[in-house]
């Protein structure tokens, strides 16, 4: 079948089977015709140093008896985090394609680049001595990296083993060992909004630390950036980015409470009873319903639950989320880090700013982009800001 | 063959070409391919002169990065720092951009309008095409690169700060690039 052209607008894109190329650039599919001259389009990234002087510190803001410090700076693009053993902090990131390390002597940081020249590597996860990084389309992993920081050396290659697609579009990884010890990564659909093969597109997946043994943990998620387990129940619970182009305030990016594996979430039919009108009708109740929305276009990324004793009582067990802010939205939104509170049985009580300030509503500008947090041994909290190239720290008391 | 593998002649011109005021350090390096005021005189080589400077910015941190790969590019960025990289993008962006040197062929420039507007390019490179943010000004810019970028994009051979334009030219044939390269190359830049 003839790919249809753009000119007959990109709704008819859900007819075309091919899903690796599209003609219509994929952040622009979707889009309706009375939005076709719309110029909403994702923000550029910024990939130079941002001086220490300019990363906009006294903008942010945290509830009273909060207090956040500039903790590390100089690292164009910092996205995903996770710490070592010994107190590394991985830092991965997408355009630029380099992997940081931040370490810590005696109260300053230093950062240096691990690898780079990779292709969006995204994901980054810690375990047992061993940093791993997901790039798209390729799974790289350094033994004992703590210990040879200053010359890592050639990481073993498992790309082969975790065959991942080679989509570009949402390509980019979310990675994270869970307590059961298997390596979690998400698989974005590689389109805006189109029907596409369920069991390959729009997961969370699985794997043993050796790549084999795949597994769908969750089905229908567009595009999860983000994700931690519960630390009592061990449930898995996840961000998801909703799609583009459906209108200001529709669909929600949501967060959801993944009970048992293989759950279906909906996509690209439902997000919660919200039915997308470009696709055929389904009935919304027959999926999982999310967990809570976290609002329109934010783009809901990194999260962790609150598990150190730094922060008042009202917070351990909450999820902390950082939210990177809309680029297809008329009036801009997120740009922050939000809180999540559960009752005992898991609901979603309230989702509330916690760091806030990067986004100014009344010039419609923005001043950074939180991308990821981490939750320090001390119960302090990391917040990576990617338009910055730096990382926040979030302290109680003292 | 491309035009700087014979480059020896322009970069002595250059070199010969009188100091400019505000040009960095660096920009001397740059003019022998890019022309000294950011206009290029060789075949393939981009013209640089009032591109958006942050798509400068970001076009020149992938070539440092061998993220977008052309060897003599990769190779002119080693070892440049971001605070320079910014100055030589500023520099570039606030030159004023060349003028087309030839009229069009009435044809072929009316079929590349057509492609353009059912393509919609200007809905990211804007209407008269002098680019925004990290896309870049197509008006000004020299026929056989506007050609050769595209090829590259299709070829999938060009890795940008996004997917965008692999994306738009999925399908274009080969004479379509050729027809919207003529047109694109001779609209004359309005600012
Ligand atoms: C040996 C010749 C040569 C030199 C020297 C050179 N360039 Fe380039 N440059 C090129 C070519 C050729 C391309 C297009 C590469 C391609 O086909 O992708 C390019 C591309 C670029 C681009 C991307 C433009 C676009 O429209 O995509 C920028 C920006 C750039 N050069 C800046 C510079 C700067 C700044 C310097 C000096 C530090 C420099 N170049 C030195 C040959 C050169
Ligand atoms: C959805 C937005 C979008 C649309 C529509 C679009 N472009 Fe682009 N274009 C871009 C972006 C973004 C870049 C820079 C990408 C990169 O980083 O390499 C670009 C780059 C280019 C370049 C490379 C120029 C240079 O100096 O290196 C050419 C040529 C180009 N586009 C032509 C076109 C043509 C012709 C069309 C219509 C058929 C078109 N574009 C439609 C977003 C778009």
């Amino acid at each position: 079948m003839t790919p249809i052209r753009l000119a007959t607008a990109g709704l008819v894109l859900l007819s075309a089977p091919a899903l690796g190329q599209q003609q219509v650039p994929a952040w622009a599919q979707g889009r309706p015709d009375h939005m076709a001259q719309s110029t909403l389009a994702p923000h550029p990234p910024r990939m130079t140093v941002t001086a220490p002087g300019d990363v906009p510190m006294n903008r942010l803001r945290v509830p009273q008896g909060f207090r956040v410090e500039l903790w590390a700076h100089g690292m164009p693009g910092a996205r995903m985090m996770a710490l070592g053993d010994q107190g590394t902090v991985f830092v991965g990131t997408r355009v630029i394609g380099r992997v940081y390390a931040v370490t810590d002597q005696g109260g300053s940081r230093s950062h240096r680049i691990l690898a780079e020249g990779l292709t969006q590597p995204n994901g980054i996860a810690f375990k047992d001595g061993a940093l791993t990084v997901m790039a798209i389309n390729q799974v790289l992993r350094w033994e004992g990296i703590e210990g040879r920081l200053a010359n890592p050396g050639t990481p073993a290659d498992l790309t082969a083993a975790f065959d991942m697609p080679p989509d570009q579009h949402h390509g980019w990884k979310f990675t994270a060992f869970g307590p059961d010890g298997r390596l979690y990564t998400n698989i974005g659909v590689p389109c805006n909004i189109c029907t596409f093969d369920r069991d390959r597109f729009a997961l969370i997946v699985s794997f043993r630390p050796d790549g084999s043994d795949r597994r769908i943990e969750a089905r229908g998620i567009r595009n999860s950036v983000g994700f931690d387990w519960h630390p009592v129940t061990r449930e898995l619970w996840a961000t998801n980015n909703g799609r583009d182009w459906a209108g200001n305030d529709e669909p929600h990016d949501t967060l959801h409470r993944i009970r048992r594996s293989g759950e279906d979430h909906g996509f690209p039919w439902c997000v919660g009873m919200w039915a997308d009108p470009a696709m055929e009708r389904r009935q919304c109740s027959e999926f999982e319903q999310p967990a809570a929305s976290l609002g329109p276009h934010t783009a809901p990324l990194g999260m962790r639950f609150y598990t150190g004793t730094m922060f008042p009582e009202a917070y351990r067990g909450a999820m902390f989320i950082a939210r990177r802010g809309s680029w297809n939205r008329e009036a801009k939104i997120g740009y922050d880090v939000v809180v999540a509170k559960l009752d005992a049985q898991g609901n979603v009580t309230s989702v509330e700013p916690f760091l806030t300030g990067l986004l100014d509503e009344q010039a419609q500008q923005f001043h950074g982009r939180p991308v990821d947090v981490l939750q320090l041994r001390d119960g302090s909290l990391l917040v990576s800001d990617e338009q910055n190239g730096a990382i926040y720290r979030v302290t109680y008391g003292g | 063959m491309r035009g700087i593998r014979s480059g020896a002649a322009a970069l002595a011109a250059a070199l010969f070409c009188a100091p400019l005021a505000a040009a960095p350090e660096q920009a001397e390096l740059c003019a022998a391919c890019h022309g000294a005021r950011g206009v290029s005189a060789l075949e393939d080589v981009p013209s640089l002169a009032g591109q958006p400077e942050t798509f400068l910015t970001l076009q020149m941190i992938l070539f440092r990065e061998r993220i977008r790969r052309f060897e003599p590019m990769n190779a002119a960025m080693r070892g440049i720092g971001d605070a320079e990289v910014e100055a030589l993008a500023r520099f570039y962006a606030a030159l004023p951009p060349a003028r087309p040197e030839t009229a069009p062929d009435p044809e072929r420039a009316s079929r590349g309008r057509a492609l353009s507007a059912r393509h919609r390019c200007g809905v990211c490179h804007l209407a008269d095409y002098a680019g925004q943010a990290q896309v870049p000004r197509l008006s000004g810019q020299r026929e056989d690169y506007l050609l050769h970028a595209m090829r590259d994009y299709q070829a999938g051979t060009r890795q940008g700060t996004d997917t965008s334009m692999q994306a738009v030219l999925y399908g274009l044939s080969e004479r379509d690039l050729a027809d919207l390269a003529h047109y694109l190359a001779t609209v004359p830049a309005a600012r």
